[in-house]
């Protein structure tokens, strides 16, 4: 499904403390492309993912969805919007903590009409062994693993990465790297990442660029490095 | 259908915090069991008085007479033949169109049973008061006696056992209650009932036949029939009471000496079970609702708890596209899966456990028929439903409300619906007090819970141990205030040196508070009386500019009343449908009941009786009146007995109060000091990474759940004080007296120390878990 941001800004703050964080963002995203938005802390970057997840509102402008638009829906819209459309995954895992791991991949599951068979996806993610156990009892990898099978599990058109990496370590980063380049291949999802690791935009099909709220660099990766090759 | 994965947390949930939510279950279900087996007790009381009355043909009103009437004037009393002239044809106008079948309902008074108890043995019934069995059989030989049930208990009377009655022995056959004493009022002027010391029976016509003719009382009940013969549905009280003004009148004209007249609806032995009933349930029901709003508060503070600390979980759900009504709904199940809970259970062991305790509450106070406890829809509303949709509709409101913020906000963890403003500026003091004032501040929802937590369980406690001392004094006070120690009210003029003659004589009030007319004596005392020396007596009204009667009005009628010098007040003689106003020209201490005081002659004017007229002597020595003359002697003792008894009918009440009333003060308390100490538990173990000791962060955290606690138990015990006091204006509304307020000092001191010792016991829990929370769970836990 293809993604269109279409000249949106967004304001923080009143008055004297008004600050423009988004200054006029136009970009599109292809379907099944993986596109890294990279950029410096207060760049603006979480802030269209939010925009895009509609989890946040444009104070002008429009996301534009294969042939919906977010700027015209009600906040229910947005729910279904969100159920139908997208998965998210974040920085911190946010597992429910006293459902296991097959549960916490089951609650998104039910959300979709036909969610991804749950005993392969646990397979492809590596979790199969430890389906049964409390997210207290994974690594952070694992956690951040499972996170990613409640949001794939529902097969979304648009997987949301906000800093999926920001928490792990260099190997365990790049295992969930490898991980997403893989569900691309397999499950065809558009992924868009946020991230300020540099290193990452060499897996994406596209790279936007932000700084100080407005896209600085906006281009397609003509060969991409492997995610298990990546270095920082 | 699918079902939600998310339910499957709920369990857990439930487990996890097993503490606060069997805390709360057990809270609840107390209420409810407390509720419903009231309230079920209540409801088949009524039901079982109301179907009682019927079958037992309960009568309309009875008089009592100096000699058995002759067959002739019995004959034109049942006809009612006042309204017929010689050819039958009415000759009133304004006849009513009833008659009435009359009984003799004769009984001998045995004043010295089991030497200090009076009981009254009735003739045997057979139309109508008919007894209802309890134990045993009814009598059937001349030797044989049913007594009633309650005066049975007390004074340890069991079938087969012999008593004796003025002389003759009669083997007990059977344990009765009888309709027309479901209260056992001995007089129907007494304040309070007095189980102990007064008691009814039945014996055969055979046995009755035994009795000396001067200890009988010739007592003539009714019924009313229409000109049918039936009974009729509903005859209006206005009926009634001009049915028994004719009735009088009829008497009267036949010469027949009248000592006493009562229709039903006046009969407090009759009618005051069913007024006092219909006057709990209510407060029962509001009592019930507030502690479970209460409760719904509190757990609506542990659910808010909850999303706050599940806050980015609820965000990620949010985002994923669960709607907001499914995440209420799930955070909504375990208030629901309490409350149903508590619901069902304590609505099962109010219809089964808890019955029996209620009832005996009844059966302790009233002499009642069996009581067979039915399904009554209103209570089952009362104490299943109700409870569960206040629950629902408080957590639900709280829940809607917080999970309105968008999911952005979730993730961040940032749930104030206002917008960020600027940390409250605090007053320049030490680092510690201002750290606290923090605490105090972030925790204010839950500090308010914990305050209104405090409030109600210490009221209760208050209560509980207030209430004993309460009765003692007034029982005290009423004693210290007779200045006389015997009172004897003449049925027929008696000279008599030693005692000092007054006139007395009962009007009626409208109390506006309780909304019922409410009965006041009437003293007439002479100027130089020796027991009333210093009360204002007040010359007729020919000189007053209002040209009203002056009143000197006792305190406690002032209190109650509401009344002040000055104002203008109106009696009403119902016997002869009059009204007096009178103007309050004094308020004077006396204690002893709700009195109005004026000069003898004055209040023999105001009654239409000779200059010089009495009908009672005053004395502090007990006076040799011949029984033809004495209609009543009360002495001291009988004043603060009947007191003595209510006091005695209350005593389990307060104790399970005072047992409930810790319980909740116990269990609030855990879950709400919990509740605020697991909320800073990242923070007090943070505090512990930066090197504070345990005594310090005490000082930083726990003291501030201290100073709240502190200082909500002393701000509580004035307002405690003031719905203590609303409390004894209610109470004092349902009897004929006023209770003034009382609590001894010591008892506002033991419930701050109860309050004190129960908070360290829990803090002394809380602290102990604190100090189990490794320093690295909380560094890991920080996201």
């Amino acid at each position: 499904m293809k993604l269109k941001v279409n000249d949106v800004h967004k304001f923080y703050g009143e008055a004297d403390n008004r600050v423009e964080v988004l200054k006029g963002i136009n970009c599109e995203v292809n379907d099944g492309e993986i596109c890294v938005l990279l950029g410096p802390s207060g760049s603006g970057k979480s802030t269209l993912l939010n925009i895009i997840g509609g989890i946040e509102s444009a104070d002008t402008g429009c996301i534009d969805i294969g042939d919906d638009c977010t700027s015209d829906m009600s906040e229910k819209d947005l729910t279904l919007y969100r159920r139908n459309h997208l998965g998210f995954v974040f920085q911190f895992y946010n597992l429910v903590p006293n459902l296991t791991v097959k549960e916490n991949i089951e609650v998104c599951a039910y959300l979709s009409k036909e969610p991804l068979e749950i005993n392969e996806l646990l397979k492809t993610l590596g979790l199969y062994e430890h389906r049964d156990k409390l997210p207290y009892q994974l690594s952070g990898g694992q956690q951040q693993r499972c996170a990613i099978g409640r949001a794939l599990v529902k097969n979304p058109s648009i997987l949301l990465c906000d800093e999926p990496t920001g928490a792990l370590d260099y190997h365990t980063s790049k295992d969930i790297l490898k991980l997403i380049e893989e569900i691309n291949r397999k499950y065809k999802n558009t992924i868009i990442i946020v991230t300020h690791n540099n290193a990452i935009k060499d897996m994406a099909h596209r790279v936007l660029k932000l700084h100080d709220g407005q896209i600085v660099k906006d281009y397609v990766n003509e060969t991409l490095i492997p995610a298990g090759d990546l270095e920082w | 259908m699918k079902r939600n994965p998310l339910n499957k947390r709920i369990p857990r949930e439930l487990r996890k915090n097993a503490g606060k939510y069997i805390g709360i279950f057990v809270i609840l279900l107390a209420v409810i069991v407390l509720g419903s087996s009231f309230m079920a007790t209540m409801d088949s009381a009524v039901i079982a008085i109301e179907e009682n009355d019927e079958e037992c043909k309960i009568e309309d009103g009875q008089f009592e007479v100096a000699q058995p009437l002759d067959e002739e004037i019995f004959a034109k009393l049942e006809s009612l033949d006042i309204y017929k002239d010689e050819k039958g044809n009415s000759n009133k106008n304004d006849a009513l169109p009833y008659t009435i079948n009359a009984v003799e309902n004769y009984y001998c008074v045995d004043d010295s049973f089991d030497k200090d108890a009076t009981l009254y043995v009735f003739n045997e019934r057979e139309e109508l008061n008919l007894p209802s069995l309890f134990e045993g059989t009814l009598p059937a030989k001349s030797d044989e006696i049913a007594i009633e049930r309650l005066f049975a208990s007390k004074r340890d009377i069991k079938v087969n056992d012999k008593v004796k009655v003025n002389g003759y022995e009669y083997k007990v056959t059977g344990i009765i209650a009888l309709p027309d004493y479901n209260s056992l009022f001995k007089n129907n002027q007494d304040l309070l009932m007095n189980v102990t010391h007064f008691g009814v029976s039945v014996v055969t016509k055979e046995g009755f036949e035994k009795f000396s003719k001067d200890t009988l009382v010739y007592r003539y009940s009714y019924e009313i029939l229409d000109e049918n013969g039936e009974k009729p549905e509903e005859v209006e009280l206005k009926d009634q009471r001009q049915l028994a003004a004719d009735i009088q009148k009829m008497l009267m004209v036949e010469g027949v000496e009248l000592k006493n007249y009562l229709i039903a609806e006046d009969n407090q032995a009759i009618t005051f079970l069913r007024e006092d009933m219909g006057k709990d349930g209510p407060v029962m029901q509001v009592f019930i609702y507030l502690l479970i709003m209460v409760i719904a508060f509190v757990f609506a503070v542990l659910t808010s708890n909850t999303i706050e600390a599940e806050a980015a979980v609820i965000g990620t759900l949010r985002a994923s596209g669960y709607k907001k009504s499914e995440i209420v709904l799930h955070y909504l199940s375990p208030t629901i899966i309490i409350a149903l809970l508590s619901s069902v259970v304590g609505n099962l062991l109010g219809y089964t456990v808890m019955l029996e305790p209620f009832k005996e509450l009844y059966y302790g106070t009233y002499s009642i028929a069996p009581i067979d406890i039915r399904f009554n829809l209103e209570a089952f509303i009362t104490t299943t439903i109700l409870p569960v949709v206040i629950m629902i509709i408080i957590n639900w409101t709280m829940l809607y409300g917080k999970l309105s913020l968008s999911p952005l906000k979730f993730l961040r963890k940032d749930l104030s619906k206002r917008k960020a403003k600027k940390a409250i500026k605090l007053p320049n003091v030490s680092f510690i007090a201002r750290f606290r004032m923090r605490v105090l501040l972030q925790n204010k929802v839950s500090y308010l819970i914990l305050f209104v937590g405090i409030f109600i369980s210490s009221f209760l406690l208050m209560f509980g141990i207030g209430m004993e001392p309460l009765f003692d004094h007034y029982v005290e006070e009423v004693n210290d205030a007779l200045p006389y120690d015997y009172q004897y009210i003449l049925k027929a003029p008696y000279e008599e040196d030693k005692g000092e003659k007054i006139q007395t004589y009962s009007l009626k009030t409208w109390y506006e508070l309780g909304q019922t007319d409410i009965t006041v004596s009437f003293m007439g005392i002479s100027k130089d009386s020796e027991f009333f020396k210093d009360v204002p007596l007040w010359e007729d009204a020919k000189n007053d500019k209002e040209q009203l009667k002056g009143i000197t009005i006792s305190l406690p009628l002032a209190q109650k009343m509401g009344w002040k010098e000055g104002d203008e007040v109106v009696f009403k003689d119902e016997y002869y449908d009059k009204e007096h106003k009178m103007i309050v020209k004094n308020v004077y201490d006396y204690k002893g009941s709700l009195t109005v005081f004026m000069e003898m002659d004055s209040l023999n004017e105001l009654l239409g009786y000779e200059e010089g007229a009495f009908n009672s002597y005053l004395s502090n020595e007990e006076l040799d009146i011949p029984d033809e003359y004495l209609a009543k002697s009360i002495t001291r003792d009988d004043m603060t007995q009947s007191i003595t008894q209510m006091l005695d009918s209350f005593k389990g009440v307060f104790r399970i109060l005072n047992v409930a009333s810790v319980g909740i003060y116990m269990i609030l308390m855990y879950i709400l000091t919990k509740t605020v100490i697991e909320k800073n538990a990242l923070a007090i173990s943070f505090m512990k990474v930066f090197g504070y000791d345990s005594k310090e962060i005490g000082k930083l955290y726990l003291n501030a759940t201290t100073i709240t606690v502190l200082v909500s138990l002393l701000v509580c015990i004035p307002l405690e004080l003031l719905c203590f006091k609303a409390i004894l204006v209610y109470v004092s509304s349902m009897i004929e007296g006023y209770i003034p307020f009382y609590l001894p000092k010591g008892v506002c001191a033991t419930i701050i120390l109860i309050g004190i010792v129960a908070y360290f016991a829990i803090n002394a829990l809380h602290i102990r878990k604190v100090k189990r929370i490794p320093m690295s769970e909380a560094l890991k836990n920080r996201e």
